[in-house]
C-alpha cells in the first residue's frame, strides 16, 4: 500500500499518521466523532506491537498515554471536545511538567453537536494551558500532521495538541500512505536525577516558577518553527481585495466557495494548519496584502481572536484592518459552517449576487420530503431495552405521583428527552451529571422539595463519572434512585469494552468489574432487573420511588439490540393475532403504536388494527406485554 | 348525559382533587391505574369520549337524565331515594358470627345471594387497617373476610371490572353511594361494545356521610400509631363523636372533629347518604347495637330480602315510623349540603349548560337550590 493513494478516512488518516510516526501506547474513550482512531489502534496492534486500550474516562487515558512518553514510548491519547475538559486537570499538569517521548492529544470536536449534547470548543484548551496546536485541514494532511506532531512534541518536550473536526474524522479522501516502522522499543522511566532534569529527574509540574517559564520557552520554540511549517499556506493574488484565513475543514468550504462565485483572482486564502500559538512574522506577511481580512472557522472565533490581537501588535506595520468573521456575524456564531455560508458570506463582502438555491427550493423540499420519507421521530432501535426501561419508570412515575423526575446522563438514553423515551429525561449535561444532580436535588426536601428524583447511567457512563457521584448520594445521604441501565457495552459509540467487559481494546481476557458488587460495596441497595419484564421493573421502580429514605440503585441489565452477541437475533418471532386485536374498538386507543411506539410495530389503515413489521421487529417481545387484550402472540426459536 | 373523554375526566376531576378512588375508571383500560388511594393516568390517552368519564360518579353525574332512565320520574327535590320499605336487620343463624358491624347485614344479604345464584361472586372492601382492598369473593367464608367498616374510600369498583373482564358475568357490589352512582351510570349509559365491562347485577349500597382520604388518614394515623399496629377502625353511634382504632396494643379514640380536615373535597359535593342508586342499602341502627337499617328499593331486592330471611341469613323486623323520619331528614340534610355545595362551587349544572358539571339536575331542582329551598 505504501506510496500508493488510498481512501481514507479521517480518523484511519490519523491513525496512518500515529503508525508512521512509530506510536506505541494509544489509549482514549469512546465518544463521537473521534472513538475510530483508538479502535484502528487497537486493530493494528498485534501487527505494529502495540498497547491500546479504552480507559474508564478521559483523564485516565492521558494519563496512561503521559507515562508511556515518559518511558520512552511514542504514544496518543484520542477523545472528543468534552472529553478534553475531564482530562484536562491532569492536562493543565503535564503541560506545566513537559513530556519525553513524542506525545499528541487527538481531540475531536463535533461543531453543530451531530453527535453531542454540547457544541464544547476544545482549541482554547492550547491557548489557556500553553501547548502547541495542529489543525489538519484534509486527509493527507490530517497523517502527515499527525506524524510530524510526534516530532514536534520530541522536538519542544511537551504535548501536541491536534485537533479535528466531525467533516474531517468521518469523511474521507486521498491518502498516501508512508512506511512504518518495525515494532519494537524500550520502557523505561528515568527518574533519577534533579526535579530540574526534564529528560533524568522526576516529573512534576513543580517546581512551578522554573517549569512554567520553560513551558513557554518550548512554546515559543514551536513558534520558530510554525514560522516556516508547510501546514501554513497561502493561495491568491499577491494583492487580493480580500484575505480568508481559514483552518482546518473550513478550507475546503472556502475553496468550493471561491470556486463557485469566480473569485479566486480576487480572494487570497492563508490556510493555517498551526494555529496556536500563531506564527507572527508569516501572519504580518498575509496581513500586509490587502485592508479586509475574513476569518472562517467554526465553534467559537478562536483564531479570529487570535489573529486581531496579533494584528493589533502589529498594527505600527500593517496599519489598521476591516475585519470580517464570528464576532461581527458574517458568519454564524453556532453549528457547523458549510460551502454555503460560507459563499454567502464571500458574496455579502465582495457584493457578488449570488444565491446559493433557488427561493423556492426549501418550500418544495418540505413539500416533497414528506412523500419520499417516514414521518419518524430520531427514536430507540426496536428491540432496545431502554425503550422498556423508561416505559416501565414511566408508569412508575405516574403511579408515586408526586412529580418524580429522572436526571439524564450521556448515552443512547439521552434520547429519553425526546418522545421515544417519553420525555422522561428533565435535566441531562455532562457523563456522570444525573446522579450527581440527583444527589443534589436529593436534599432539597428540607427546603419542602416532596418530588422524588431518579437517575439514570448507561454502564460505560457508571464506570466513567457516576461512581464518585453515587458515593456521594451515600455518604451525604441523599434520598435519591440511581437507574443504571446496563446494556453491557458502550453502545453509543459502537460498542467499545470497559470495565464491566470481560475483553479489552485488543480482545484479551480482562476481569470484568461487576457494577453491582461496586454499589453494594458503597452500602447501597441495590435490586436487579431484566428491562424485558415490564412488571417486575415497574414493581421495583415503584419501590424505589416509595422509600426515598437513603440512595438506592437499580439495575436493568438486557444485552443492547445492536450488539454483537443479539445482532440478528431474534429471540421471540412475534405477531398480532387478528381474532384478538380490537383495533379502535378496544379501550386501549392504539397503545402499542400511538404511546409504546416501538418502530417494529404499525397501524394497518386497512385493517384498523395493529401489525408487526417483520423486516423492523427485532423480536425482544415486550410489546406482548404492553398490549391489554393480549393480542400480541410471542413464540421462541425464531 | 354527557360523556368525554380522559383528558377531561383529569381535568374536571383529578387536578382538582375531586377524584374519590373509587375504581370505576381502574382497569378498563390500559390508562387509569389505582395506586396508593389515588387514581392515576399512566399515559396520555386523547379519545374523545370514553367510559372513564361516562361512569365516573363525580364528574356529569346527571341525577335528573339518571332517575328519568332509572327510576322513570324526575329526580326529586326532597326524599331518601325509591325504596319499597325501611326495616331493621342483622344476619341471621345461618351466617357465622364474624367481625361483621353493626348486625352484619350486609354480609348476610350477600352470602344470600351468592346462595340463591343471583350472583356467581360479588365485590367487597377488604384489608385490614389502612390496607384497604378490593376482593371478589364467592363464598360465605370469603364474604366474612371482608367484613367491617372501613372509613377510606377504595377501587372496589377496578375490581369489578377485573371480574367482568375474566367473564365473571354476574357480580354483586357492596357500595357506597358513590360507587352506586357510577354503577347508576353504567346501567343507564352502558358501553358493550368496548368489551365487558359494565352494569353489576346486584349493588348494596351503604349509608355514608362522608370517607377520610386514605393518604391523609395514613400520615395522621402514623404520627400516633405504628401502622402495622392498626387492626380496625369503627366510628361508633353518636354521640360519641370519634374515631376508634384498634391496635395490637389497646385502642385510641381520636375526636372526629381532628380529622374532618381529612375527608376530601368531593364528599361536600355528595348529595346521597343512603346510596340511592343502589337495589338495597344498608346502615346503622342508632340507638340499636346489633342491628342495622336496611333500605329494600326494588322488587329484585324485596325477592331477595325475602329469600334471605327463608333460608335463615337474615333476621328482620319493623323499622320504627319516628327513626324513618330521622333518617330521612338526615339524607335531605346531605342532599341539600352537597347540592347547595356544588352550586356555590359552580359545580351544579342544569338542562342545556354546556360548561362542565360535577352535578346535573333537572331546571325545577335547580332553581330550588339556587333559592335555598331544598333543605
Amino acid at each position: 500500500m505504501e506510496g500508493q493513494r488510498l481512501t481514507m478516512m479521517g480518523n484511519q488518516a490519523i491513525t496512518q499518521g500515529a503508525l508512521e510516526a512509530g506510536v506505541r501506547v494509544a489509549a482514549g474513550y469512546p465518544g463521537t466523532p473521534s472513538s475510530e482512531i483508538i479502535q484502528n489502534l487497537a486493530g493494528a496492534a498485534d501487527e505494529h506491537g502495540l498497547y491500546v486500550e479504552w480507559s474508564i474516562n478521559e483523564k485516565v487515558s492521558l494519563e496512561v498515554a503521559a507515562a508511556a512518553s515518559l518511558a520512552g514510548l511514542r504514544s496518543l491519547c484520542a477523545m472528543k471536545q468534552n472529553g478534553v475538559n475531564v482530562a484536562s486537570d491532569f492536562l493543565l499538569h503535564l503541560a506545566g511538567s513537559g513530556v519525553r517521548a513524542g506525545m499528541v492529544l487527538v481531540h475531536c470536536d463535533d461543531p453543530g453537536a451531530l453527535s453531542s449534547v454540547n457544541e464544547g470548543e476544545s482549541r482554547h484548551f492550547a491557548r489557556m494551558l500553553e501547548l502547541p496546536l495542529l489543525e489538519p485541514s484534509d486527509f493527507q494532511e490530517a497523517k502527515d500532521m499527525t506524524k510530524w506532531a510526534f516530532e514536534l512534541s520530541e522536538e519542544i518536550g511537551n504535548l501536541v495538541m491536534l485537533r479535528s473536526v466531525t467533516r474531517l474524522s468521518h469523511a474521507s479522501g486521498g491518502v498516501v500512505p508512508g512506511p512504518i516502522p518495525a515494532p519494537g522499543g524500550q520502557a523505561r522511566f528515568d527518574h533519577h536525577g534533579s526535579p530540574r532534569d526534564l529528560r533524568h529527574g522526576p516529573v512534576s509540574s513543580a517546581p512551578v516558577g522554573y517549569k512554567h517559564r520553560l513551558q513557554q520557552e518550548k512554546l515559543k520554540r514551536a513558534v520558530e518553527l510554525f514560522e516556516d511549517s508547510p501546514f501554513n499556506s497561502y493561495v491568491g493574488p499577491e494583492s487580493p481585495e480580500l484575505l480568508v484565513i481559514t483552518s482546518s475543514i473550513c478550507n475546503l468550504y472556502v475553496k468550493e466557495a471561491l470556486a463557485l462565485l469566480d473569485a479566486r483572482d480576487r480572494v487570497g486564502v492563508l490556510k493555517l494548519g498551526t494555529t496556536w500559538p500563531l506564527p507572527p512574522k508569516l501572519l504580518q506577511r498575509h496581513l500586509q496584502r490587502c485592508e479586509q481580512v475574513l476569518v472562517v472557522e467554526e465553534v467559537i472565533p478562536f483564531l479570529e481572536e487570535n489573529v486581531k490581537i496579533a494584528a493589533a501588535e502589529m498594527a505600527g506595520e500593517i496599519g489598521a484592518k476591516k475585519f470580517f468573521g464570528k464576532r461581527e456575524g458574517t458568519l454564524p456564531a453556532q453549528g457547523e459552517l458549510n460551502p454555503d455560508l460560507v459563499l454567502k458570506a464571500l458574496a455579502g463582502i465582495l457584493d457578488l449576487p449570488y444565491q446559493a438555491r433557488p427561493a423556492q427550493y426549501d418550500r418544495l423540499a418540505q413539500e416533497l420530503a414528506p412523500q419520499a420519507t417516514q414521518d419518524r421521530e430520531l427514536a430507540f432501535c426496536p428491540g432496545c431495552p431502554h425503550r422498556a426501561s423508561f416505559w416501565s419508570l414511566k408508569e412508575a412515575l405516574a403511579l408515586d405521583d408526586r412529580d418524580g423526575f429522572i436526571c439524564g446522563d450521556i448515552g443512547c438514553y439521552s434520547l429519553a428527552m425526546r418522545p421515544s423515551g417519553y420525555g422522561l429525561l428533565k435535566t441531562l449535561h455532562a457523563m456522570g451529571s444525573g446522579a450527581g444532580m440527583a444527589s443534589g436535588f436529593g436534599q432539597l426536601g428540607r427546603f419542602g422539595m416532596d418530588q422524588p428524583v431518579m437517575a439514570v447511567s448507561g454502564d460505560s457512563t457508571f464506570y466513567h463519572a457516576v461512581i464518585p457521584a453515587l458515593i456521594n448520594a451515600v455518604h451525604q445521604k441523599s434520598p435519591m434512585s440511581l437507574v443504571v441501565l446496563d446494556n453491557s457495552g458502550t453502545a453509543m459509540t459502537g460498542f467499545q469494552p470497559h470495565p464491566g467487559t470481560e475483553a479489552n481494546a485488543l480482545g484479551q481476557p480482562v476481569p470484568p468489574v461487576d457494577i453491582e458488587a461496586i454499589c453494594r460495596s458503597l452500602g447501597a441497595e441495590v435490586t436487579v432487573c431484566d428491562p424485558f419484564d415490564l412488571k417486575a421493573t415497574q414493581a421495583a421502580a415503584v419501590g424505589l420511588l416509595a422509600d426515598q429514605s437513603t440512595a438506592k440503585v437499580l439495575i436493568l441489565r438486557q444485552l443492547c439490540a445492536l450488539s454483537p452477541q443479539r445482532k440478528g437475533t431474534k429471540p421471540y418471532e412475534v405477531r398480532v393475532d387478528p381474532e384478538k386485536c380490537l383495533g379502535d374498538q378496544c379501550g386501549c386507543n392504539r397503545l402499542c403504536t400511538r404511546v409504546f411506539g416501538c418502530p417494529g410495530l404499525a397501524w394497518e389503515k386497512e385493517s384498523g388494527k395493529a401489525r408487526i413489521d417483520e423486516v423492523i421487529c427485532a423480536g425482544c417481545g415486550v410489546c406482548a406485554s404492553v398490549c391489554p387484550q393480549g393480542a400480541i402472540i410471542i413464540s421462541e426459536g425464531a | 348525559m354527557i360523556t368525554r373523554g380522559p383528558r377531561q375526566l383529569l381535568a374536571e376531576v383529578q387536578q382538582p382533587g375531586l377524584c374519590i378512588g373509587c375504581g370505576s375508571c381502574v382497569e378498563l383500560c390500559p390508562y387509569f391505574r389505582s395506586h396508593g388511594g389515588k387514581t392515576v393516568m399512566l399515559h396520555d390517552c386523547d379519545l374523545a369520549e370514553g367510559r372513564c368519564h361516562a361512569w365516573c360518579p363525580k364528574t356529569e353525574l346527571d341525577l335528573e337524565g339518571l332517575a328519568q332512565t332509572l327510576w322513570g320520574r324526575p329526580y326529586p327535590a326532597q326524599g331518601m331515594g325509591p325504596h319499597l320499605a325501611v326495616v331493621a336487620a342483622k344476619a341471621g343463624p345461618r351466617l357465622e358470627s364474624g367481625s361483621y358491624q353493626g348486625g352484619g347485614t350486609v354480609s348476610a344479604l350477600v352470602c344470600a345471594a351468592l346462595d340463591e345464584g343471583l350472583v356467581q361472586g360479588a365485590v367487597l372492601t377488604g384489608g385490614q387497617g389502612l390496607q384497604t382492598a378490593p376482593r371478589l369473593a364467592a363464598t360465605p367464608e370469603e364474604v366474612i373476610a371482608c367484613a367491617g367498616s372501613r372509613f377510606t374510600a377504595a377501587p372496589t369498583l377496578a375490581a369489578l371490572n377485573r371480574a367482568q373482564a375474566q367473564g365473571c358475568g354476574s357480580v354483586a357490589v357492596v357500595a357506597t353511594p358513590c360507587q352506586a352512582a357510577a354503577l347508576a351510570q353504567r346501567r343507564a349509559k352502558p358501553w358493550p361494545q368496548r368489551g365487558a365491562a359494565g352494569p353489576a347485577e346486584l349493588v348494596i349500597g351503604l349509608f355514608c356521610n362522608w370517607s377520610l382520604d386514605p393518604q391523609g388518614l395514613a400520615s395522621f394515623l402514623a404520627q400516633r400509631v405504628e401502622p402495622r399496629e392498626i387492626r380496625s377502625m369503627d366510628i361508633p353511634p353518636p354521640p360519641a363523636g370519634v374515631l376508634k382504632v384498634e391496635t395490637g396494643q389497646g385502642s385510641l379514640e381520636i375526636p372526629l372533629d381532628e380529622i374532618r380536615g381529612l375527608i376530601p373535597p368531593a364528599c361536600g359535593l355528595c348529595p346521597d347518604m343512603t346510596s340511592e342508586w343502589a337495589d338495597l342499602a344498608v346502615g346503622m341502627y342508632e340507638g340499636r347495637p346489633g342491628w342495622n337499617t336496611l333500605v329494600v328499593r326494588n322488587e329484585k331486592a324485596r325477592a331477595l330480602t325475602e329469600a334471605a330471611v327463608e333460608k335463615g341469613w337474615l333476621v328482620m323486623e319493623k323499622f320504627p315510623a319516628a327513626n324513618q323520619e330521622h333518617l330521612l331528614q338526615a339524607a335531605q340534610g346531605k342532599r341539600s349540603r352537597g347540592l347547595s355545595a356544588a352550586l356555590a362551587q359552580g359545580l351544579l349544572g342544569g338542562p342545556g349548560d354546556d360548561q362542565p358539571k360535577a352535578l346535573r339536575v333537572g331546571s325545577e331542582l335547580y332553581k330550588a337550590v339556587e333559592n335555598g329551598e331544598v333543605a
